[in-house]
């Protein structure tokens, strides 16, 4: 194995564990806030792990032009979601948890 | 005007280019989406001056901030018991409307454990996970960031100070 091969299958590996956190959280925090932290936060950087392990595989600055992209789009979809979830539980009046 | 539509035009073509993974074989249809994209996006966005150095700097400021970010989230979730305090505050922006604002709230989400639950005219409404941590250094600095990045200046607001020393 090369190791370009090997960086590749570490950063995808990286980024799985970060997706996995991620739905921990989803799972394990009491409130819809504390749930968006875990999502929008561990998936940002999972999917940017994904991408750039591909991107040390593309064959040509096209494909990693597309990547990037890609990651740039989700970004800004998971901030806009994110943040419209957010709005309308707190128009709903939905109290955030409180220790 | 003409240097801004040459601009924009090569942005989207290579947009078209990196979509199409190099392939020019439909350049006609992207010649003519190229040239509509150039041109829905004059009428949307207006012109305006890009400070190149404010945003080459930010781009390394933003992931080392999710980088954190992702880090300290991914280690609340997976530590066990629940090691979080979360709050909702209210953070007096001095970025003026527009472009700034949003964009702020934008990467309020994407920073160490804040949430931008609302913009509500100058004030923005931030969910913070760990109340008990810095979170207020962490907006000032992003905000300064994003001034720099749109090329305004932020002026102190009365009382700013002092909710910084209550939090």
């Amino acid at each position: 194995m090369n190791p370009a091969d090997s960086l590749t299958i570490l950063l995808l590996m990286a980024g799985a564990f970060f997706f996995l956190a991620g739905t921990v959280g989803l799972l394990r925090f009491p409130d819809i806030f504390t749930r968006l932290h875990a999502l929008t936060k561990a998936d940002n950087l999972g999917l940017g792990l994904i991408v750039a392990g591909l991107v040390i595989q593309a064959d040509n600055w096209a494909i990693v032009g597309k990547l990037l992209m890609i990651w740039l789009l989700v970004l800004l979809a998971s901030a806009a979601a994110c943040h419209l979830i957010a709005r309308t539980a707190r128009r709903k009046k939905i109290l955030p948890w409180k220790r | 005007m003409i240097l801004s539509l040459v601009l924009r035009g090569s942005v989207f073509a290579l947009l078209w280019w990196a979509l199409t993974e190099g392939n020019f074989d439909a350049w006609w249809l992207g010649g003519i989406l190229v040239m509509a994209a150039t041109e829905i996006s004059r009428r949307l966005i207006p012109a305006r001056t890009w400070p190149l150095m404010g945003l080459l700097r930010f781009i390394p400021f933003f992931i080392e901030r999710s980088l954190i970010s992702c880090v300290d989230v991914a280690w609340r979730a997976l530590r066990p018991g629940l090691h979080i305090d979360p709050a909702l505050v209210r953070y007096p922006l001095r970025l003026p409307e527009g472009f700034p604002r949003i964009f702020m709230a934008n990467v309020v989400s994407l920073l160490p454990g804040t949430l931008a639950a609302e913009l509500e005219g100058s004030d923005l409404f931030v969910h913070v996970l760990d109340g008990r941590s810095n979170y207020w250094r962490e907006l000032t600095q992003l905000e300064q960031r994003v001034a720099q990045l749109s090329g305004v200046c932020l002026h102190a607001i009365p009382g700013t100070a002092s909710r910084q020393d209550g939090s």
